[in-house]
C-alpha cells in the first residue's frame, strides 16, 4: 500500500515514447483512461438506444432521463435558443460526469484531477462562447465588457469586466480539478491511517475510526461527483446564454 | 357519449403538474460549503487573472518595447483583478439569491 496520497495523480508512460515536434505525447494511464471515459459513455448511450421502445426499459428510461435533465438545464439558463448546444453541453457533462465516477473506482485514474484536462474543457467552453458570441453579434459582442456607466468610469470599468470574463477560465477549472483533487487526496490520506494504525499493534482496533471516515467520505465524494458535473454544465449554458443574448436578458 | 375528452384534459394537467414539480426539484440546492468554495475560487481566480495579466504588460513591454515598467503593471492590475473578484462575487451573490427566491415561491 502507498503511503504517498498524492501518488495517485502520477502520469505514467503506456508503452513506447511518442515525440512530435519537441512535445511528449506518448500514450500514458490518463489517454487511456479518457479513452475508457469516452468509451463507457459511448457503450451507456449506444446499450440504452440499441432497443427502442415506447415504453422504455431500465436502460432507455436513463438514457431518456439524462437527455431531459441536460435538455431542462440549457432551457431554464439559456432558453430556448440555447438548445442548439445540446450536443456540445451534453457531452461535456457527461464526460465529466463519467471521468468524475470512474475515478471513484479504486485503482482507477480520475482525468479530471488533472488541472489541464479541466483547463482545457473550460478553453473550449470560452472559445465556443467568444465565437458564437462574435458571430451572432459581430462587433457588438464587445459591448458585454461595456456596462452601463459615465464614460470616465469606463476607463476603469472595462478592463475589470474583461479581466472578469478571463477569470472565467481560471476559476471554472480549478473549481472542478480542486474537488476532484481534495477529495481523493483526502480518500487516500485516511485510508494511509488505515493501513498504518493497522500495523501498529494493539493500536490496530483503533483503525476503525478512520476506516468509517472512508465510507462518509467516499458517500460524500459522490455527491461531489455529480455536483462538480452539474456545475460544470450550468455554467457553461451560463455563459453560452451571456454570449448569446448579452446582457439584461434573463431566462 | 365518448368521455375521452374530459378525462384528457385532465390527464393533461396532471402531466403539466408533474413536470413542473419535477423542475423545481431538479434545480439543485447549492450547499453552504459549495457557496463559500465558489466565493473563494471567483476572489482567488481574479486576483490571478490580474497579476498574471499584469506581470504579462510588464513582461512584454520590457523585452519588446525596452520600456521598464516593472513593477507597476502588476501593481495596477492585481488591484483591477481584486476589483474584478469583488464583481464576480457579488455577481454569483446575486445569482444565488435568485435562485433561492424563486424556490422559495
Amino acid at each position: 500500500m502507498a503511503m504517498n496520497p498524492m501518488e495517485q495523480f502520477e502520469i505514467h508512460r503506456i508503452g513506447p515514447a511518442v515525440h512530435l515536434f519537441g512535445y511528449d505525447v506518448s500514450f500514458t494511464n490518463q489517454s487511456l483512461f479518457m479513452c475508457i471515459v469516452v468509451g463507457a459513455v459511448t457503450l451507456f448511450f449506444a446499450m440504452a438506444v440499441s432497443r427502442t421502445k415506447l415504453v422504455p426499459g431500465r436502460m432507455q428510461s436513463m438514457a431518456e432521463i439524462s437527455y431531459e435533465f441536460v435538455a431542462n438545464m440549457i432551457r431554464s439558463t439559456a432558453g430556448d435558443d440555447g438548445l442548439a448546444f445540446f450536443p456540445f453541453v451534453f457531452s461535456i457533462f457527461f464526460f465529466v460526469l463519467f471521468s468524475n465516477f470512474l475515478g471513484l473506482i479504486p485503482f482507477a485514474f480520475t482525468v479530471t484531477s488533472q488541472i489541464i484536462v479541466t483547463f482545457a474543457l473550460t478553453a473550449l467552453v470560452m472559445l465556443t462562447v467568444v465565437l458564437v458570441g462574435f458571430a451572432k453579434h459581430g462587433i457588438g459582442f464587445l459591448k458585454l465588457f461595456v456596462p452601463k456607466a459615465p464614460l470616465l468610469l469606463l476607463i476603469l470599468l472595462v478592463p475589470i469586466e474583461i479581466i472578469s470574463f478571463l477569470t472565467r477560465l481560471v476559476s471554472l477549472s480549478v473549481r472542478l480539478f480542486a474537488n476532484m483533487l481534495a477529495g481523493h487526496t483526502m480518500l487516500a490520506v485516511f485510508a494511509g491511517f488505515v493501513v498504518a494504525l493497522g500495523a501498529a499493534g494493539w493500536l490496530a482496533p483503533v483503525a476503525i475510526g478512520p476506516m468509517l471516515m472512508i465510507v462518509f467520505i467516499g458517500a460524500l465524494e459522490m455527491l461531489v461527483a455529480f455536483l462538480q458535473a452539474y456545475v460544470f454544465a450550468v455554467l457553461t449554458c451560463i455563459y453560452l446564454n451571456e454570449a448569446l443574448h448579452l446582457h439584461g436578458e434573463h431566462h | 357519449m365518448p368521455p375521452e375528452p374530459d378525462d384528457l384534459k385532465r390527464l393533461g394537467e396532471r402531466i403539466d403538474e408533474a413536470k413542473r414539480q419535477r423542475r423545481e426539484q431538479t434545480a439543485s440546492p447549492p450547499t453552504p460549503f459549495g457557496i463559500a468554495l465558489r466565493f473563494g475560487t471567483e476572489m482567488i481566480a481574479a486576483l490571478a487573472v490580474g497579476g498574471g495579466l499584469g506581470w504579462g504588460i510588464d513582461w512584454a513591454l520590457g523585452h519588446w518595447a525596452g520600456v521598464q515598467s516593472r513593477p507597476w503593471g502588476m501593481v495596477v492590475f492585481v488591484v483591477l483583478g481584486a476589483a474584478a473578484g469583488i464583481r464576480n462575487v457579488m455577481r454569483a451573490a446575486t445569482e444565488i439569491n435568485a435562485s433561492q427566491a424563486s424556490k422559495e415561491k
